[in-house]
């Protein structure tokens, strides 16, 4: 009961962060954002057309209504139709959300994992080879720039100059092999440099919980390895784990993966905001925006929620 | 166990102990030696770095290797050498023949975990006791290191609890199996004055109930005096003298020792102008003079103690101390 108490007094605080941020993006995209008259009537105009086409676009209205507007698209996921295709945004949305969770979710789990079981070792380690040849690879892998990955990875897994194995470009995921084929390349390239931060992070944290006294006090009581690596070092690592594995969470849903999805040609979010930055489409992006703002406060409260159910030091007052 | 009868619980023989630094290793502990008989409580003394908290870690083998090392010696417990256990067979031993508290209860305790969680933990690793069984006799543990509402107490986390009832949990958990030897490393010095007291004689009552043998390391002479049968003073990583308790309060032998109890602050007749110290500094463990260690903050000092280490040697009337020119 105190959980949820907690939860509804957690959400309510989120309501002025709401506010602010969706403030915050509809100045900056929407009030201050492209203007598409001159685009409509091109040079020559008279001022009467202007006054028209203005009042047709709604932007004589006052700032608080258009605003109220805004927030009115965002709370029915109603942004009407994209400028430049003319389909409407929240079919969009609900075409390319989906494909960017399936592309990213493995890469995500998996450079996470792997980044965690690396640390793990490397930890264990600390100062031997292992330790050393892992941190070295993760360095090279935080140092090489991702569209320089993308592109080798691409030359060798997928041309006749390497291994050509995968499809190049595209997207389908009619069969399961067929999923597998066309996600194999964008997660082998977003784990290799994933794996760099997320091993370097995780093994600092283990680090320094490995140095605590309440692990040697499990130590002086038998122990074995396994159970202090969950029962003292893991649980007691959980809140910075969470945190940065709930922050990546809203920019794989809705932002997706950018460079992956444009390198690779998959009509994932990603992509779909690419092209609507490039082309001015506005219905687009204040949809995308304002869902990933308020994403982002979602985040932030179950995130709350998160520490409280690892951590009993924190408390719920 | 008749046969082992005359053989001590404890026997460390020559022990060394180094530590790997960048100005290359370092004996913290450098041939220390001593036996301790089922039941005996003995005090390790010492300022701080001089080896007594190493000295105790070891005798789990708890010492963090690397950077740590057991350079040589060897320690004998119930008839086992320590150094040449495997890991398995240490971690059975650990908590449940040989138990240690340490000096920090705010944070020895592992803060995810309920008291009974972590008490019902060991229980059940070394006795064997299924759930139920073992948080029956948590309670019963809480109970007899005398922690006020108990039951409640279970359920709770360390930093729900005060320093003292931390303490008190932390001794609760070491004598949950009946170890044959607890360690107890600075127990008390983390603790309010008042409730150092208060687990000092915790530990003393449950230590002549449970009739384990008991090395107390410490830096508090005070302590000391009022627990242990027994002393061993240390110094740079080796032992200067040891004695019982009232003989090397009554005539400390070795200079070091004499400095340590005068410049004890205690409430006297007479206010002194200045506590007693004892001069100059410990030397750096990364280069001992070649003779005494002592040598540079002694007041007896002479041409034999800087060319040549005393060795420690047999007193009369019981004990040894290692001096050239030991105190009449």
């Amino acid at each position: 009961m105190d959980v949820l108490q907690f939860a509804l007094r957690k959400l309510l605080a989120g309501v002025p962060l709401l506010v602010g941020v969706t403030l915050l993006s509809f100045t900056l995209m929407v009030y201050f954002g492209p203007d598409k008259t001159y685009e409509l009537l091109g040079k020559n105009s008279t001022a009467a057309q202007i006054a028209e086409v203005r009042h047709e676009l709604g932007y004589d209205r006052p700032f608080f209504v258009r605003y109220a507007e805004y927030l009115r698209e965002l709370a029915t996921l109603d942004f009407g139709h994209s400028d430049s295709t003319g389909a409407k945004v929240s079919t969009l949305l609900a075409r390319s959300i989906p494909v960017s969770l399936a592309l990213e979710l493995p890469g995500f789990v998996l450079g996470n994992l792997l980044g965690l079981a690396l640390a793990l070792t490397a930890a264990f380690h600390r100062g031997r080879w292992p330790d050393k040849l892992i941190m070295g690879v993760a360095v090279v892998g935080m140092s090489v720039s991702f569209l320089i990955v993308i592109f080798a990875f691409q030359i060798w897994f997928c041309t006749s100059h390497g291994l050509n194995w995968f499809p190049v470009r595209g997207w389908s995921a009619a069969g399961p092999l067929d999923y597998l084929a066309h996600i194999a390349v964008p997660t082998l390239a977003t784990v290799f440099v994933a794996l760099g931060y997320n091993t370097r992070f995780y093994r600092a944290v283990i680090v320094e919980e490995m140095g605590r006294d309440h692990v040697r006090t499990a130590r002086a009581f038998g122990t074995p390895p396994l159970r202090l690596l969950w029962r003292n070092i893991l649980k007691n690592c959980a809140i910075p784990i969470v945190t940065r594995v709930m922050f990546t969470i809203p920019s794989i849903v809705i932002g997706g993966a950018l460079l992956i999805e444009t390198a690779f040609g998959i009509p994932g979010v990603g992509r779909v905001t690419y092209e609507a930055i490039i082309s001015g489409d506005q219905p687009v992006l204040k949809a995308v925006v304002g869902l990933t703002a308020s994403l982002f406060v979602l985040t932030l409260l179950v995130t709350d929620i998160l520490y409280r159910a690892v951590d009993p030091r924190v408390s719920l007052q | 166990m008749a046969g082992v009868a005359d053989e001590p619980l404890l026997s460390v023989r020559d022990l060394a102990i180094e530590f790997d630094t960048l100005d290359g290793p370092v004996r913290a502990v450098d041939g220390v030696s001593f036996d301790l008989r089922c039941g005996e409580t003995v005090g390790l003394v010492g300022e701080s770095g001089c080896g007594k908290t190493v000295t105790g870690l070891s005798l789990l083998r708890l010492v963090p290797e690397p950077p740590g090392r057991y350079a040589g010696g060897s320690i004998r417990f119930g008839g086992r050498e320590l150094l040449a256990l495997p890991e398995a067979e240490l971690r059975a031993l650990r908590g449940r023949d040989v138990a240690m508290v340490f000096q920090e209860p705010m944070t020895a305790l592992n803060p995810v975990f309920t008291i009974g969680s972590q008490l019902t933990e060991v229980l059940r690793r070394h006795r064997g006791l299924g759930r139920r069984e073992a948080r029956v006799q948590a309670l019963a543990l809480l109970e007899r290191v005398h922690i006020p509402e108990a039951a409640r107490r279970l359920d709770e986390y360390p930093h729900q609890l005060s320093g003292g009832q931390r303490q008190r949990v932390m001794i609760a958990m070491a004598l949950s199996c009946g170890p044959r030897l607890l360690v107890a490393d600075e127990p008390t010095t983390a603790l309010d004055v008042t409730t150092q007291a208060e687990v000092l004689a915790e530990i003393r009552r449950l230590q002549g109930e449970l009739g384990m043998a008991m090395i107390l390391v410490t830096h508090d002479l005070g302590v000391v005096a009022e627990t242990c049968a027994r002393a061993i003073v240390m110094y740079c990583g080796v032992i200067v003298e040891t004695n019982a308790t009232a003989a090397l309060f009554a005539q400390p032998r070795h200079p070091y020792t004499l400095g340590l109890l005068q410049s004890v602050p205690r409430v006297r007749e007479t206010r002194l102008a200045e506590l007693p110290v004892i001069p100059g500094r410990v030397p750096d463990l990364r280069s001992l003079p070649p003779g005494c260690r002592f040598a540079d903050r002694c007041p007896r000092v002479s041409e034999r103690c800087r060319a040549e280490e005393p060795a420690l040697t047999p007193i009369a009337g019981g004990g040894q101390v290692a001096c050239h020119h030991p105190q009449p």
